[in-house]
């Protein structure tokens, strides 16, 4: 079985793949713990960051365990609508960083609360 | 079709709907969305040709973000308006959305004769094990010995296998799998839209507001690492010893069968009829 070796190494760009849309994003915390890599990180507030972009291999896994839209990995990911837009047109998430007070705890659920 | 970029999804969310969404951070219906509309995009599918039908519930939300014709019904009755739909417009691509309480107690008649009839709807039943939305009541689902709000000693009911139950009704599709296991629902949700006849797609998902709290079993993140380590393809499922299968859940497609289809049988009827009827004049 060479399956795993097969696979693409991950793009070393340095670049940042994945966009964020913090004014969605309720700090769940699916992307940061099932990111296959480890790239993704919380920071203060709780909000998701690419802190080791070199690792990621733009899998697309967070997108897709995101359940609220609030992150999009590679260059084709949502353009914003614009004011008035018809039925039908695109919905994006505002990219502006409409952040919420910090979580007591450094963002960290215990699930329990 | 060629493969579509994941960002489809912000095409066919509703604008003038807010969000974020109404769910509880980590709920599983998000992801659920998400992958419901890569499907019907994956599918070739226009948006004037589906229907989204809900019934009430967390779940009964879902049909409200997408830019489809859609139907937000009462308790339990999501399958009987589908009905109606398809049997109206048999052109439509009718897709139900419930929840396990809504599907299997308060709709669990219509799940059962749905599935019997083999009208051409996807039912996709989301299940939580619990009543969600209105506190953490236990629902048929519920296994054996977890608390509930209703049941603050440990549930004392068996609960219902959904996917069994579809099978047994004579669905001609029936899938299993979780919020965790998100490609592979991608891939079930496809399979069942383009199935002639009723699919049922069964969508394990985590209630760590109610249900995990109630339960002790962590965050959403907590309960989607034990979809992880419990989901078990079920081709090797099947293989596993009958003593050591309760410990796995049984994921991917259960049942794929070619059963006569209600709306191909009553048009023939209909074509039928109406030469009897030409002949006797």
């Amino acid at each position: 079985m060479s399956g795993k070796a097969a696979r693409p190494k991950p793009a070393q760009t340095g670049e940042s793949k994945v966009s964020f849309f913090p004014a969605w994003c309720k700090r769940c915390g699916n992307c940061v713990a099932f990111c296959p890599r480890g790239a993704l990180k919380r920071d203060q507030w709780g909000y998701p960051v690419l802190a080791d972009p070199d690792r990621c291999t733009s899998c697309g896994l967070c997108e897709m365990l995101c359940p609220d839209f609030a992150l999009s990995v590679g260059e084709a990911g949502p353009k914003p609508a614009g004011a008035g837009a018809p039925r039908g047109s695109r919905v994006a998430p505002t990219t502006s960083p409409e952040r919420l007070a910090p979580e007591p705890n450094g963002g960290e659920e215990d699930g329990n609360g | 079709m060629p493969p579509v970029h994941r960002s489809v999804v912000y095409d066919w969310l509703r604008h003038d709907k807010k969000f974020p969404h109404v769910w509880c951070p980590g709920c599983g219906l998000g992801i659920l969305l998400g992958s419901l509309l890569r499907a019907l995009v994956e599918s070739g599918l226009d948006k004037n040709q589906v229907v989204l039908v809900s019934g009430i519930g967390c779940s009964g939300r879902l049909p409200v973000y997408v830019d489809v014709g859609s139907v937000h019904t009462t308790h339990g009755r999501a399958l009987t308006f589908a009905t109606g739909i398809k049997l109206a417009k048999p052109e439509l691509k009718v897709i139900t959305v419930m929840g396990d309480g809504d599907a299997t107690a308060i709709g669990g008649n219509h799940l059962i004769h749905a599935a019997r009839r083999n009208l051409d709807i996807t039912a996709i039943i989301v299940n939580n094990q619990t009543y969600g939305m209105t506190g953490g009541q236990y629902s048929p689902t519920t296994p054996l010995g977890a608390k509930a709000t209703t049941a603050p000693y440990g549930h004392i009911e068996p609960s219902f296998d959904i996917s069994a139950l579809s099978a047994t009704a004579g669905a001609a599709f029936v899938a299993r799998s979780t919020v965790y296991h998100v490609t592979q629902l991608d891939q079930l949700l496809g399979q069942a839209i383009a199935k002639p006849g009723f699919g049922v797609v069964e969508v394990l998902s985590p209630c760590h507001t109610n249900f995990g709290r109630q339960n002790r079993l962590g965050s959403q993140v907590d309960m989607m690492k034990e979809f992880k380590r419990k989901g078990m393809r079920v081709e090797r499922w099947r293989e596993l010893p009958e003593g050591r299968r309760a410990e796995s859940i049984p994921l991917g497609v259960l049942v794929d069968r070619d059963l006569p289809v209600f709306g191909q049988s009553y048009d023939r009827i209909c074509d039928a009829a109406s030469r009897r009827g030409e002949a006797g004049k």
